[in-house]
């Protein structure tokens, strides 16, 4: 297809290269397909592998040291509470759709985690799951949201109630999420004028946190033939049939990219980071807590703590430095020493059962071109991301198979998938692709060159 | 003082370079008139250091071969250190073509933005506003950016300026709103986008997804 067709890309957060490469190949048909018309494999995802800020970099090609945005929550200053959201306007650095409208192409994005609230584009814009409710003002222009509450009732940001037992009815939620939200994506690409389409489907995400232990006999807690075993694969054919679905009205001579920010994989338990601090001499209490407690509500003693740390899917450490933090009390001088101890002890970490963990820890400034913000001292992947951080205190013990906040069946991994559908384009296996290529190569595909501060290259 | 040290000048703001960088007639003058008298207009300590007016007198006699150039730049780069660390909002408009200098200026300089004023060379041109690149374009005029000697756009600006794109007084704009963001001038810049009930109810949202 010569440049300056039409680019669209589909986003399915989550997805492995396992399950769609591999296992569930010969079941998704239109991914199947796409594949057989293009090119396509892992691609690699940033530090952290999550959602936010995954998806800004992937359309920044920007890393998350350069848009100071570490995680969903970051720290606004070196207070100890001073945490803040990372919405659309956190993210500084132009995106794709910013770069294309200022050339003149019309772009619809739906959805895309980073979006909220609606930046003004050249085109129409429809906010992600960080809106607040079907009430706020989601969309861009602004009376794009009437439209398609009276087509499509309210939007259907997310799953309510996740951390929930109740398997059916948070089934039944994925569904009509993402039925909606195809539902949306071929209104608004046969609607309007487009020359960028992307849009990002977050069920795919959902399902895996809520249902990979009775679809994974490797989970410690898979039960074979229990009634969700096939929960994730049915899903994933509804998918591939939304998507094939959507393909028509993206036309057939579009240049069109399936992507995920991400994978996942079985998740084997938690690590209580901050009981672990507190076991090693790094974390002390001003008060003893008496039960689970999170680490946001615990009294620390801030002038015997050297280090604490925040739970989710990783863990970022923070140190408590003099002049830096208020009640800091690791000199200045001492802290590379402090931080490269800490680093030693969490890559050593065991087992419940005293084997290696194989944590791996990571420097802001060893794996960003940038840092910007407030980043952690350390990010840390417990279990190579196996185990999830735990940032409750009070619960005992340093290892956990009892989640204090989230569903405990799946963890996040570092690839995520790449299909790649051009006329022309042969069919092939390609490899070393980051998700910081993304950007620069739809640019390339409207003959418009990456900035020179985009860190990807363009996909032969 | 501010707590890094910075000596603040009126209105709470702290000392800073506004180093304004691009091709000969892409707008770094112009906009950097509009930023000065406003910010003086809002009680602002400013002074401007423009490239053209500082030859003639700061830096009177340096060619415009590399050598000249960078003393140029190193000169202007040291009197926005003084002017900087003395609570002073020290914008400069010049060339400044070289990537290295600019980064050694930013070194000395330390609270310093990098502006780059992105327009594309057949614009600037267009514009010439004082006859030279037709003069450069015919030979007549030799050592001049853009036609016969090199320009290096920066690579990690803080702000970029599409001037080809938008008024200079849209330009700044949009660059005194960042300055408000990044914290060198006061007043809430940043939308806050949550209540604190809707950021509440994120908060518990991503808690149950196990985000947080």
């Amino acid at each position: 297809m010569a440049k300056q067709g039409k680019v669209a890309v589909i986003g399915l957060d989550c997805v492995p290269p396992e399950l769609v490469f591999d296992r569930w190949r010969e079941e998704l048909p239109t991914l199947k397909r796409l594949t057989e018309q293009g090119c396509w494999g892992k691609l690699k995802s940033v530090v952290p592998p999550i959602t936010v800020p995954a998806w800004s970099c992937m359309m920044s090609s920007r890393d998350p040291g350069e848009l100071g945005i570490y995680g969903f929550r970051n720290r606004k200053d070196h207070s100890y509470d001073g945490m803040a959201f990372a919405t659309a306007t956190a993210v500084r650095e132009e995106r794709v759709w910013d770069i294309l409208g200022r050339a003149g192409k019309q772009v619809i994005v739906l959805a895309v985690p980073g979006t909220y609230p609606p930046q003004p584009v050249n085109g129409c814009l429809v906010g992600c799951f960080l809106t607040p409710s079907a009430e706020s003002d989601y969309a861009y222009p602004a009376a794009l949201k009437q439209e398609l509450t009276e087509r499509f009732g309210p939007y259907r940001l997310d799953v309510e109630h996740f951390r929930s037992e109740e398997k059916e009815r948070i089934l039944e939620q994925i569904y009509r999420m993402t039925e909606q939200r195809f539902a949306m994506a071929r209104h608004l690409a046969t609607t309007r004028p487009w020359d960028f389409f992307m849009m990002v489907e977050m069920g795919t995400d959902r399902i895996h946190h809520a249902f990979w232990k009775y679809s994974d006999p490797a989970h410690r807690l898979y039960q074979k033939g229990h009634k969700f075993e096939h929960a994730i694969r049915d899903y994933y054919r509804f998918v591939d049939e939304q998507v094939g679905g959507l393909l028509p009205r993206l036309g057939d001579d579009t240049s069109l990219f399936v992507v995920s920010d991400h994978g996942a994989q079985n998740m084997e338990g938690g690590v209580c980071v901050n009981e672990w601090l507190q076991r090693e001499g790094y974390l002390a209490l001003a008060e003893p807590v008496t039960g689970p407690t999170p680490i946001g509500q615990a009294k620390l003693d801030w002038s015997r703590t050297k280090a604490w740390g925040e739970g989710g899917y990783y863990s970022r450490v923070f140190l408590n430095v003099q002049g830096r933090e208020p009640q800091g009390v690791i000199p200045p001088g001492e802290y590379e020493a402090v931080r490269e101890e800490l680093r030693r002890k969490l890559e050593a970490m065991l087992d419940e059962k005293g084997r290696p963990l194989g944590t791996r820890v990571f420097k802001p400034e060893e794996v960003y071109r940038a840092v910007r913000g407030v980043p952690p001292d350390l990010i840390v992947y417990f279990g190579n991301l196996r185990w999830r951080s735990v940032g409750s205190l009070g619960l005992g013990s340093v290892h956990t198979f009892e989640n204090d906040t989230g569903p405990d069946d799946a963890n996040h991994s570092e690839y995520g998938i790449f299909i790649w559908r051009e006329p022309g384009r042969r069919s092939r296996p390609v490899e070393g692709l980051s998700l910081m290529d993304i950007a620069p190569t739809i640019l390339d595909r409207f003959g418009i060159a990456p900035p020179a501060a985009m860190q990807g290259k363009v996909i032969a | 003082m501010t707590n890094d040290g910075q000596p603040q000048g009126q209105r709470g703001t702290r000392g800073v370079t506004l180093w304004f960088t691009g091709l000969p007639c892409s707008g770094k003058s112009t906009i950097a008139q509009i930023i000065g008298e406003e910010l003086r207009r809002r009680g602002h300590r400013v002074e401007l250091l423009d490239g053209d007016e500082v030859r003639t007198h700061l830096t009177k006699g340096l060619g415009f071969s590399k050598e000249g150039r960078d003393e140029n730049i190193r000169r202007i780069g040291y009197v926005c250190h003084l002017l900087t660390r003395n609570g002073v909002i020290a914008i400069a408009a010049a060339i400044s073509p070289y990537r290295a200098i600019r980064d050694e200026v930013r070194k000395m300089v330390g609270s310093f933005v990098e502006i780059y004023a992105d327009c594309p060379l057949e614009v600037c041109i267009e514009r010439d506003v004082k006859g030279m690149y037709k003069k450069a374009l015919a030979g007549e005029m030799k050592e001049f950016t853009g036609i016969s000697d090199p320009y290096e756009p920066p690579l990690h600006p803080e702000v970029v300026l599409h001037t080809d794109q938008e008024t200079a007084e849209a330009s700044a704009a949009r660059l005194l709103g960042r300055l408000q963001e990044m914290g060198y001038l006061p007043g809430a810049a940043v939308h806050e986008p949550y209540t604190p009930e809707e950021e509440a109810a994120i908060r518990r949202r991503l808690e149950q997804l196990g985000y947080l």
